[in-house]
C-alpha cells in the first residue's frame, strides 16, 4: 500500500505537481487506503486495475483536478507521432525544394517579345530604297518563379516551426529541477 | 470497429457515465471523504466502482466547481477531505438525473420485448 503511495508521489513529482497539492491527495490517499485494509479490503478491491498502473492513476488524478495538462491516451499518443513524422517530413523536404530552386534558379523563363512596327512612314521609311520594316527584338530572360519559391520557402519553414511546437508538446513532461537547483 | 462487450466491461462502461451523478447523489445525503463514497456505493450494490476511477473523478467535480470540500477529523482518525455539493453541482445533479431517466426509460423502452434466457 505504502509503495503504492510512494509511486504515485514519484509521479506527481516527475510531471511537476506542485509539492502541497501532491502531499495532500498523497495523504488522502494514505488514510483511505489505510481504512479500507483496516475493514478487509485489498488495494486491489479498492482501486480495480489503478492498483497495477499507480502511474496512470496518479496522472489522471492529477489531470482531472487540472493541475497538469490532461494527458492523452494511449491510442492517442501513438497515433500523434504518425501524423506528425509525415507532417514534419513534407515540411522538411518543401523547404528542401523551394531553397533549391532559389539556389538553382530553376525554372527559368525567358520571354522574346518581338515588336514590328506597322507605321507607313516606319514600314517604308526610305521610298525607293527597298528598305523593308523595321523589326526590333528584345529578349528577356528572368526566373520568373522566383517569388513563388520564396512563398514556398516561407510557408515551409512555418509549417516546420508549427511541426517543431507540436513535437515539444508531445514529448513527455520533464521531470521538475530539484528545489534550490 | 469496436467490438461488443459483454458482462463486467459493459457495466463499467455504462457505470462511468453516471459515476459523477452517483457521487453528487450519496454527497447530497452528506458530507463524505472518498472513502466513505466508496462505501455507500458498495452499500447500493456498486461494488464494483474501484476507488481509482472516484478520485480522478472526485477531481473533475471539484476542478468544474461542482462539489465544496473541507477538512474534518474523521470519527477518530486523522483529518479527512470532506466534499459536498456546491449550488452548481445541486442543479448538475437534478439536470443529470433527468437525463438519466429519460435515457433509461428509452433504452428499457427498445430492450423489454427481449426475451431473457440464462442457461
Amino acid at each position: 500500500m505504502s509503495d503504492f503511495v510512494e509511486q504515485c508521489r514519484q509521479e506527481w513529482k516527475r510531471l511537476g505537481v506542485p509539492g502541497p497539492l501532491a502531499e495532500e491527495m498523497a495523504t488522502d490517499l494514505t488514510t483511505d487506503l489505510r481504512e479500507a485494509e483496516a475493514e478487509g479490503l485489498s488495494i486491489e478491491e479498492l482501486l480495480g486495475s489503478s492498483a497495477f498502473d499507480p502511474q496512470s492513476f496518479a496522472a489522471s488524478w492529477a489531470s482531472e483536478r487540472g493541475i497538469i495538462p490532461v494527458t492523452p491516451t494511449n491510442a492517442e499518443t501513438r497515433r500523434r507521432p504518425v501524423a506528425l513524422v509525415a507532417f514534419t517530413v513534407v515540411a522538411a523536404i518543401t523547404v528542401l525544394v523551394a531553397a533549391l530552386l532559389l539556389v538553382t534558379g530553376e525554372p527559368k523563363v525567358s520571354l522574346v517579345a518581338t515588336r514590328a512596327s506597322t507605321h507607313p512612314l516606319l514600314l517604308h521609311p526610305f521610298p525607293g530604297t527597298g528598305t523593308g520594316p523595321v523589326i526590333r527584338r528584345t529578349t528577356v530572360s528572368a526566373s520568373a518563379a522566383a517569388p513563388i519559391e520564396w512563398v514556398l520557402l516561407f510557408v515551409a519553414l512555418v509549417a516546420l516551426g508549427f511541426a517543431a511546437l507540436l513535437w515539444s508538446g508531445s514529448l513527455p513532461p520533464r521531470a521538475p529541477r530539484p528545489a534550490g537547483g | 470497429m469496436r467490438r461488443m462487450v459483454v458482462g463486467t466491461p459493459r457495466r463499467t462502461e455504462l457505470l462511468r457515465g453516471v459515476l459523477d451523478l452517483c457521487l453528487l447523489a450519496v454527497i447530497d445525503e452528506g458530507p463524505a471523504y472518498g472513502y466513505e463514497m466508496t462505501k455507500r456505493l458498495r452499500d447500493r450494490g456498486l461494488a464494483t466502482v474501484g476507488e481509482g476511477s472516484i478520485y480522478p473523478l472526485l477531481g473533475r467535480l471539484e476542478r468544474d466547481g461542482l462539489v465544496e470540500t473541507y477538512r474534518a477529523a474523521s470519527d477518530g482518525g486523522p483529518p479527512r477531505k470532506y466534499y459536498r455539493p456546491s449550488g452548481a453541482g445541486r442543479v448538475a445533479l437534478a439536470v443529470g438525473v433527468s437525463e438519466w431517466r429519460a435515457a433509461r426509460d428509452a433504452v428499457d423502452a427498445v430492450l423489454a420485448p427481449v426475451k431473457v434466457e440464462v442457461a
